[in-house]
């Protein structure tokens, strides 16, 4: 078999790699890596490869052969009037697919964590400080499981008269409103939502609403009602013990570092 | 001879044996377990299913109060999905399957994710305890036949069409299918409750699953429970005639006077008829058939099975396989541009742009609520020149409401659209939209159409869903509405710049967010009770640059011209 020349090893590398970044990683291995990666990372490979010819003068000038074959020789007549022609039509069909683009709509970039205030509040009255205000129920847990399981069950009772209709029956976040809703309701079964939250931001969350979402950090878009108008203080404790009872999450207690 | 020891051992046999005695039974255990009070299917069913259908199972958990359709009564024995005939009970597997897969268009969700397949099994021998029949089931429940399947054609679509108006669907489900029957607003179900029926062109909200054979055994079993009949007996047009004979009735009736040999003809169908009605009374009553009587009956089936084949295929052909992708993400309503006058309201220029669809959800935020919705969606096509821009919206409602007095409260209730712009487009996208509820802080400029005044859009300001105000001078909007078999079709014109500052001003290349408020008035729809959708996009499309023919050849140009020079000069250094 002919050995492959230098120059044709490197454009398989070269291509090789791009399939490589731009198929199977994106497709097979994991998500598809960002456009703007993966030029850079081609870049990279250019330089190894300038690198890697460059290095003898020998080998640049056996890199450069086909090239040069290709431009002159007589015998490469047909192979250089292919590429004459191949080359300036890529060149017109992506120049033509970058003008022609569509403008798409800007992202909905979302702060996923607002920060809280620093006080919790039930309508206008003032609960206490966000980092001190505990579920007041949550010490049944311990000291009295029949009365714990009766704040369960009534918050299991509040959580299906109001909220499944968005957050689901299986609190995934897929109720039937669920689908349609931009942002999607949260999903209380994904990890990162109850571990990484005190009580007291969950409450404050609750009682708020998507209208109580802070200036900072918009679009919040949030279609949350504002609970403190429908339901009672301690519904609203009870729902939190709900939530973390059926899931098996428990809510950040304080002095957890972040 | 080889012996049957003399290949294997006597134990092995009696394995064998025992083997192939319990395949049977197993293969009835799996098609109907017995009702069975399981502590894991109680668990279960208290844990993931009372909230709604009670702990009793009588449909009447803590939520049930505020969902339509309502949750089973499973004391009843009634199921609407099921794979047997009329009157029987559902299978295991029926059961199970709708817990799997979940009620599209209704609250019943799939558990797919959410219960094990055991959990799911063992809900479904609990479910069962609830209702006696179960248990005093002797025989696995007739099952419907698949087996004459009439493939998907259109001459099938076009005989399912006719039986559609000849079976009476119409009445119900309307003309061509939106479920905006003239009988549609009465109908209520076994416990009194009002029900809606199927809108044909929605097949992504059929709760039993839209392919043929389901919409199919729909037909053959009928949705228990519900006023939707199963075809057999009295319910199905001409039971016991076959088609010809079916046909020739109906001409028969049709004409004006009959000649007394004709007259003896109809009364020889109408005996057939009655004998046939009457066989299937029977069977409902469980009385044993004579082999004649029998025959009679099969025969006739087989003519119900082929019609609802052809029913089954016409209403398949009316609506898309599934619910059209909503216009969110880069599916943006991209407004189409024309350098002439735009398009009038019933203009063909219209169909040739794709619909965008935006679905609808219950306004659930704000008192009084809308748990219990009828419209599903709302799709918009839009066109622009130089100066103004034209929408067509269209939306289903199986009722046309102008006004209507509510009879509890007393409110004049009317059908309505209000498509919601911000009054200021938020600049880059982290600026804050208005609230997508009518507004807050910042506020929303608004069109409100009501079916009362069709040909009439109003402009509003709102800060909130309950502070809205009509704007004190009106810009020039020309608006075109019409409602045709369950459909509104509402067609909008407007300048794309305005005088008045509380007006949206538009701009070609630039996203504006967009939202949907809707209102039934058949549905109690008043104020907040609508339904409402959060904030989409929609662009003026901008013309495709020009320079697009002329940078690209300059771009091919160039690099020929720097292969021939690269060429030049290796050919001078070689020499």
């Amino acid at each position: 078999m002919k050995r492959l020349s230098l120059f044709t090893k490197c454009l398989i590398i070269f291509i090789g790699c791009w399939v490589f970044l731009r198929f199977i990683v994106g497709n097979v291995i994991s998500v598809p890596i960002p456009g703007s990666v993966i030029a850079m990372y081609m870049g990279l490979i250019i330089v190894a490869i300038l690198v890697h010819i460059s290095v003898e003068d020998t080998r640049f000038r056996e890199f450069l052969r086909p090239i040069h074959e290709t431009l002159v020789d007589n015998n490469r007549r047909v192979r250089r009037r292919v590429i004459a022609v191949l080359i300036p039509l890529f060149l017109l069909g992506y120049t033509y697919s970058i003008i022609a683009q569509r403008t798409n709509p800007p992202g909905n970039p979302r702060d996923a964590h607002p920060s809280p205030p620093l006080e919790i509040t039930y309508k206008d009255e003032v609960i206490g400080a966000t980092q001190e205000v505990e579920n007041p129920f949550r010490h049944y847990e311990k000291d009295d499981p029949e009365a714990f399981r009766a704040h369960v069950e009534n918050g299991k009772r509040v959580y299906y008269d109001n909220c499944f209709y968005c957050h689901g029956d299986d609190l995934d976040g897929q109720g039937h409103f669920a689908p349609h809703i931009q942002p999607l309701p949260a999903n209380f079964q994904d990890p990162g939502i109850i571990p990484n939250f005190q009580e007291s931001f969950l409450f404050w969350r609750i009682s708020k609403g998507g209208p109580g979402l802070p200036a900072a950090g918009t679009p919040w878009d949030s279609a949350m009602p504002i609970w403190e108008n429908y339901l009672t203080k301690d519904e609203i404790w009870d729902v939190i013990l709900f939530l973390s009872d059926y899931t098996g999450y428990q809510p950040r207690t304080f002095g957890e570092g972040h | 001879m080889i012996r049957i020891q003399q290949i294997l051992p006597n134990t092995k046999i009696t394995h064998l044996i025992l083997f192939l005695a319990i395949i049977p039974v197993l293969q009835f255990a799996d098609a109907q377990n017995v009702p069975q009070a399981s502590e894991e299917g109680k668990r279960v069913y208290e844990k993931s299913c009372a909230h709604c259908h009670g702990t009793e199972g009588r449909g009447d958990g803590s939520a049930a109060e505020n969902l339509l359709p309502k949750p089973r009564d499973f004391t009843r024995g009634l199921y609407k999905i099921r794979s047997t005939e009329a009157g029987e009970l559902p299978t295991d597997q029926d059961l199970l399957d709708i817990i799997t897969k979940g009620m599209p268009g209704s609250s019943m969700p799939g558990w797919e994710t959410a219960l094990s397949a055991n959990e799911r099994r063992e809900v479904v021998a609990y479910i069962k305890t609830f209702h006696d029949g179960f248990k005093e089931q002797e025989s696995p429940p007739r099952q419907i036949s698949l087996a004459g399947k009439i493939a998907y054609s259109e001459e099938s679509v076009e005989i399912g069409k006719g039986l559609y108006t000849e079976l009476g669907c119409i009445e119900c489900h309307g003309n061509i299918g939106r479920g905006d029957g003239t009988s549609a607003p009465t109908l209520t179900d076994e416990w009194g409750f009002q029900t809606w029926p199927a809108n044909l062109a929605q097949s992504w909200n059929f709760r039993g699953g839209s392919d043929t054979e389901d919409i199919f055994k729909r037909f053959i079993g009928g949705l228990a429970g519900s006023p939707m009949p199963a075809f057999e007996g009295d319910s199905f047009l001409n039971f016991g005639l076959t088609s010809a004979e079916s046909k020739r009735l109906t001409e028969l009736e049709n004409r004006d006077e009959m000649t007394a040999a004709e007259e003896e003809e109809s009364g020889q169908y109408y005996e057939k008829m009655d004998a046939a009605v009457n066989i299937a009374l029977n069977i409902a009553e469980g009385t044993e058939l004579s082999a004649e009587e029998q025959q009679t009956y099969t025969e006739a089936m087989k003519v119900v099975y082929e019609k609802s084949w052809h029913l089954a295929n016409y209403v398949k052909s009316l609506a898309p396989e599934k619910r059209p992708e909503p216009a969110i993400g880069n599916n943006v309503l991209r407004s189409q541009y024309v350098t002439d006058a735009l398009p009038a309201k019933t203009d063909a220029a219209w169909d040739t742009l794709e619909s965008s669809h935006f679905p609808l959800v219950a306004q659930v935020i704000i008192e009084p609520r809308q748990f219990n919705p009828t419209i599903d969606s709302v799709n918009v096509k839009s066109f622009y020149n130089d100066t103004e821009v034209a929408f067509l919206f269209t939306w289903d409602d199986r009722t046309h409401t102008t006004a209507e007095e509510d009879e509890e409260t007393g409110n004049i209730l009317e059908d309505a659209l209000a498509i919601q712009f911000p009054v200021k487009i938020p600049q880059g996208p982290t600026a804050p939209k208005p609230y997508f509820l009518w507004g807050g802080r910042l506020p929303v400029y608004l069109w409100q159409w009501k079916a009362s005044a069709p040909d009439q859009v109003t402009e509003l300001t709102a800060k909130g869903i309950n502070n809205a105000e009509a704007q004190a001078v009106q810009s020039d909007i020309q608006a075109e509405g019409s409602y045709t078999n369950g459909q509104y079709t509402l067609w909008v014109k407007r300048a794309l710049k305005t005088d008045d500052k509380k007006d949206l001003q538009l701009e070609p290349g630039v996203f504006v967010p967009i939202a949907f408020s809707a209102w039934d008035g058949a549905n109690g729809d008043i104020n907040t009770k609508r339904v409402i959708s959060s904030w989409y996009a929609f662009v003026l499309e901008p013309v495709p640059s020009s320079k697009r023919f002329i940078y690209p050849p300059l771009v091919a140009l160039l690099s020929v011209g720097l292969l021939l020079g690269l060429r030049g000069f290796v050919q001078r250094r070689n020499s």
